[in-house]
């Protein structure tokens, strides 16, 4: 048990009773407290945040960080986690009490990471190059040779200026005297930069007062002085050179963080497909062509990156990728390869490799690392097995730390025999004993162990790290396990000692490479995804809209007068796909209930294809990958849909029904609100007009699907169905107030059909694709007019050119056939249309691999 | 002897290929008892850039990339090769020397030939392969001796059959069904000898036509030995032999990944069907 401490005195305790919580904060013993000294009293650094926190007290605090919570939820920072059955979105776990970082500190932290980055930038050049060092036996050879992250198709060709790594990341420990360890480098595709400046937007936004008074040094000037450095990277072509960042898309568990700097940065964000090898040269492709790209900043893993020359199982990666790097006609930041020194194996060699290469001292340790390739590693390992940790010595996915202290004998032993069989694989370090830092929790503050996550770039002469950083915080109160895949959480960086000279974080402007990024045209894949975004959200609130009118028919109750009847409501479901034949049989009673529970599934569960949730799910998926493009309104919306429908429906059928209908007016007006900033606040590129596209294709199917179930289908009462309709077609003022008249069958038609003013009309649809396709990139040069012009034109002249009477006129048995065939065949138009569409725009071959089978 | 080699590779597809990057190891290397004289390699449809480069291991790397829309894809490799090898006269070197010699690795040679201990993506040292390797191990064998034990016990105790195993057929597979083809047996040589931390290379190439070789029908794999005092030795497991002039060697690496023969990423193209034909006619 340690001793127990309160933040500061006496009288913290007294103030903080005041408002209304205990305030108290008691460190195990045995760890450096990053806030507190061993007396209980703050540390110097952190005594203006204690002091604040104090007059805020825990309830104010509590208040502040649902702020930061919302604010985390709206700007969807999400972290995947792999293998996780609720879905691959998690909130981000970000705790409102920053780390702070005393400047004088920083400064030897500082100049301890640009000494690592310049020294393993120096390691990687020679061992993809002369291997000097190995020759001189300054590192064992095994290093590279038993090493998988060692590609040879890379060795033997340096990126521009023998920078190989452009950015670099280093997580740090405390140990209990108060020095800083490096525990793991990052070298391939450091991730963190964006979460890290997410929680300082957050932080700066929920502490405001206190964060300007703490003086904290601001993060985005360390882009701007790498800015440059980064540039001069490119191959010499053009006076701007143009970039991507390269995701492994959507399932990546950093995927928030791709689509976040891209935005900030302000280029464009890709995936493997999007690019395109083609004479060694890299090309993005878009709706206007192929566009040179220079500068590929990456966040896939270097063996990923090429499916040709590396990993062939993996087509995530460009083709060819390494061979355009290789001719100097691309630059990949970091360089191809760069993992080979992620691997905890060199550690144990860095002091020499650094008195060596730089002539300096190695200015921050490495944990004590031990490569069991070595025979005296080996039987050093073997000896103090329990007091060690034993770590892959080459980390592939999927393979584990493993604790010899917390194993039983049999499994020590199995260990140990592992460690004989194969000694290469495994590398032995100290247990790292982690400082502790508080945290808010819903009982007050709570210690914690935090990893420090810090970040370094190319500045064009050596390196320049972030002032800040991003703090992890270990999953339990015991644990020394710092992992996000695992749970925990994250904290802002406090870095004191800010300069007159530097702006404030507190409104971080975005970044732009402006000028420098792409010319505007639209990735190919880009315009795909906005093409069924604007299909789905029509999808969805057409959906949306036809249950709100249907449902009140299932209550059983209320008006009757206005409420449908059964029968209007099982014909319409069923005749739109929605539900399947077998599914509406039985009694009445049976049937009410029936549909009552299918309704609920068609709301709510998101593998009912034909059901609201599957579209919202198809929404949530092309968004994520286009969200680098939305504002942050438009993503609020869109969020806003994600949080009404993930509410658990409540559990009496009423009650449900009520909840139903709130939900489906939610979502309409929603929905609206996403139309509308796409009316009034999008510019009119080509992703919009894609969009539009989108939706005007999908409104025109939905309506004339409507029109022939709930008209030419419908039996030969069908007054009810005509009022149901013009409800979902949101028609039925205009109808009243123009026809004054009872419901009739051609006069529905006039309105929902062709009446062109009418902006949920048919004709309306078809007028607007018409002039939309004519706004599309232009086409190839054999190609006379804009695809899909004929095909948007004849249709519209069919309607144009029919008679509402006539098709409203029943033949000898009854039926609507005239209209039948009419609405066929205009479904048919559209489907070639939007065939036409995606053949000229918006098709994806995917790519496969040649093989050799004997 | 003079060899006359040709090597085709024919993909057909059942839909247009739009774009096709392809890599290549197709040109016989050259080195002290073989001599490359001619060599070149065909491409249909033409491809727009045809590269050459030397990899990593000192093999010739084609590229070449196809930019128009083919149904049919065409690679014929022919070269002329001099082949003068003489049977080894290799000093009698305990395989433990040889082993302590190459993780000391005193010079050049032994350095690179160290690079050849490790695992490699299709080869890891299994224990099943290290429990194989034993018997032909005893303490103080000469490391030739050695070798060639460990290759005649793989030809006696595996079967040659052809389709048996696939190209991504995990090397432990083939081991468990004690079959497979020349390339299932030079991944399990090499891993055995590796399990012992010796270096062990894999080698493709040609088979004289004609001569009652297995394997001769296709390009054809082997081993290549590290042998202080002799160099790299070559062993041949599915024929039980030390090739001499019947073998013509393309390329070598750490496995048959290194040296795949072709391959590619085609854009579209569906269902695809390969043929191979290899030829390797003695020509004086």
């Amino acid at each position: 048990m340690g001793w127990r401490q309160t933040l500061g005195d006496d009288t913290i305790l007294e103030s903080a009773k005041a408002s209304g919580g205990v305030w108290r904060y008691a460190p195990p013993a045995g760890h450096w407290d990053e806030a507190l000294r061993p007396s209980g009293y703050p540390r110097r650094h952190w005594r203006t945040l204690t002091l604040a926190l104090r007059r805020i007290g825990v309830a104010q605090l509590s208040r502040r960080w649902q702020i930061g919570q919302q604010l985390i939820q709206a700007n969807g920072v999400t972290y995947n986690v792999y293998g996780d059955p609720q879905g691959k979105e998690r909130p981000w776990q970000m705790d409102p009490i920053p780390l702070v970082i005393d400047a004088g500190e920083w400064v030897g932290i500082e100049r301890a990471i640009a000494q690592r980055a310049a020294l393993l930038n120096l390691l990687l050049a020679d061992l993809y190059g002369a291997q000097k060092l190995i020759a001189e036996r300054r590192v064992p050879a095994e290093l590279i040779f038993a090493n998988p992250h060692f590609l040879h198709p890379c060795h033997g060709f340096t990126p521009a200026g023998g920078v190989f790594l452009q950015n670099y990341a280093a997580d740090l420990a405390r140990s209990p005297d108060g020095s800083w360890w490096v525990i793991s480098d990052r070298t391939q595709a450091p991730s963190g930069i964006g979460y890290a400046l997410e929680n300082r937007l957050v932080s700066a936004r929920t502490l405001p007062s206190i964060f300007n008074q703490c003086e904290v040094r601001p993060l985005t000037r360390f882009f701007e002085a790498t800015l440059g450095a980064l540039l001069s990277l490119a191959p010499v072509r053009a006076a701007d050179p143009r970039i991507v960042l390269l995701s492994p898309g959507p399932n990546n568990e950093t995927y928030f963080e791709h689509s976040f700097l891209a935005r900030h940065w302000g280029v464009p964000l890709v995936e493997g497909a999007d690019l395109t090898v083609r004479d060694n040269r890299v090309f993005l492709k878009t709706l206007a062509g192929l566009e040179r790209v220079d500068l590929i900043l990456r966040r896939l893993d270097d063996a990923f990156c090429d499916p040709l020359e590396l990993r062939g199982d993996s087509l995530l990666g460009v083709a060819g990728l390494v061979e355009a790097a290789r001719a100097g006609n691309v630059a990949v930041a970091n360089a191809l390869g760069s993992g080979l020194v992620e691997t905890p194996s060199h550690m144990a060699f860095l002091p020499s490799l650094c008195r060596h290469l730089l002539g300096e001292e190695l200015r921050m340790p490495s944990v004590a690392t031990w490569w069991c390739g070595q025979e005296r590693a080996r039987r050093h390992v073997l000896d103090h097995l329990e007091d060690l940790v034993i770590k892959p010595a080459f980390p592939q996915p999927g393979q584990q730390t493993e604790f010899p202290a917390s194993m039983d004998q049999a499994a020590r032993a199995d260990l140990a025999r592992r460690i004989a069989d194969s000694p290469d694989r495994y590398v032995a370090q100290e247990q790292v004993d982690l400082s502790t830092a508080p945290i808010r929790t819903e009982e007050g503050l709570e210690a914690r162990h935090v990893v420090l996550r810090v970040f370094a770039a190319w500045d064009g002469a050596s390196y320049s790290v972030l002032p800040g950083g991003l703090t992890r915080v270990a999953t339990g109160d015991r644990s020394l396990v710092v992992s996000m895949q695992l749970g925990g959480g994250s904290k802002d960086t406090w870095v004191l000692g800010k300069r007159e000279t530097e702006p404030s974080d507190s409104q971080p402007a975005a970044m732009q490479l402006a000028g420098r990024r792409s010319s505007g045209e639209l990735p190919s894949r880009a315009a795909d995804n906005l093409f069924w975004l604007g299909r789905y959200a029509e999808r969805l609130e057409h959906g949306a809209r036809l249950v709100r009118a249907l449902l009140p028919g299932l209550s059983g109750e209320g008006d009757l007068g206005s409420a449908v009847s059964l029968d209007t409501v099982i014909h319409l479901l069923g005749g739109l796909g929605y539900l399947s034949a077998e599914e509406l049989g039985g009694s009445i009673a049976q049937q009410r209930w029936n549909l009552q529970r299918l309704m609920g599934l068609l709301v709510y569960d998101p593998s009912q294809t034909a059901g609201l949730g599957w579209s919202l799910k198809q929404i949530r998926r092309v968004s994520w990958q286009l969200k680098e493009r939305f504002s942050e309104d438009t993503w609020h919306v869109l969020q806003q849909l994600e949080t009404d429908f993930s509410r658990t429906p409540p559990a009496t059928p009423e009650q449900r029904f009520v909840a139903a209908m709130t939900l489906l007016d939610g979502a309409v007006i929603t929905l609206s609100a996403f139309a509308g900033l796409f009316m009034e606040n999008t510019t009119r590129g080509k992703g919009w007009h894609f969009l539009d596209i989108g939706r005007r294709l999908e409104r025109a199917l939905q309506t004339s699907a409507l029109l022939r179930v709930g008209i030419a289908e419908a039996p030969f009462d069908i007054e009810p169905y005509l009022a149901v309709l013009l409800q979902i077609a949101d028609s039925s003022i205009t109808y009243r107030t123009r026809f004054l008249t009872k419901m009739r069958t051609e006069l529905v038609l006039e309105l929902l059909l062709a009446d062109e003013a009418n902006p949920r009309s048919v004709a309306f649809q078809l007028a607007t694709l018409v002039e939309r396709v004519e706004k599309l990139p232009a086409a190839a040069d054999t190609e006379a007019e804009p695809i899909g012009r004929a095909l948007a034109e004849k249709a519209l002249a069919s309607v144009r050119g029919a008679s509402m009477d006539d098709l409203a006129t029943r033949d000898a048995d009854g039926d609507l056939w005239a209209l039948d065939s009419f609405l066929a065949e205009l479904r048919t138009g559209l489907y070639d249309f939007s065939d036409a569409l995606t053949a000229r725009y918006l098709s994806h071959l995917a790519p496969s691999r040649l093989t050799l089978r004997r | 002897m003079l060899y006359r080699t040709t090597h085709t590779t024919r993909y057909l597809y059942a839909e247009p290929v739009m774009q096709c990057l392809s890599l290549a190891h197709l040109t016989p290397r050259s080195f002290p008892g073989q001599t490359v004289l001619e060599s070149s390699i065909q491409v249909d449809p033409e491809p727009v850039r045809f590269g050459r480069r030397r990899d990593y291991f000192g093999n010739e790397a084609a590229s070449f990339s196809i930019l128009q829309a083919h149904e049919r894809f065409v690679t014929t490799a022919t070269s002329l090769v001099r082949v003068e090898r003489r049977a080894p006269d290799a000093p009698p070197v305990g395989w433990e020397t040889t082993r302590d010699l190459l993780a000391a690795y005193p010079d050049a040679p032994t350095r690179e030939a160290f690079g050849f201990v490790f695992d490699s993506p299709l080869v890891a040292p299994y224990r099943e392969l290290a429990d194989f390797a034993a018997p032909s191990f005893p303490p103080g064998r000469p490391m030739v001796e050695a070798a060639r034990d460990l290759s005649h016990r793989i030809h006696a105790g595996f079967t040659y059959l052809p389709q048996s195993t696939s190209v991504d057929m995990p090397l432990l597979e083939a081991f468990g069904k004690r079959c497979g083809v020349c390339q299932d047996f030079s991944h399990i040589m090499i891993g055995a000898l590796r399990s012992l931390r010796l270096a062990a290379r894999y080698v493709s190439g040609y088979l004289r036509s004609g001569a009652n070789y297995q394997g001769a029908e296709a390009s054809h794999a082997w081993v290549s030995v590290f042998v202080p005092g002799a160099g790299w030795l070559d062993f041949d497991p599915t024929n039980d032999m030390m090739p001499t002039d019947g073998h013509v060697t393309v390329a070598w690496g750490r496995d048959y990944g290194d040296v795949t023969p072709m391959k590619g990423i085609a854009l579209g193209g569906g269902k695809q069907v390969v043929q191979v034909a290899v030829r390797a006619e003695k020509v004086e």
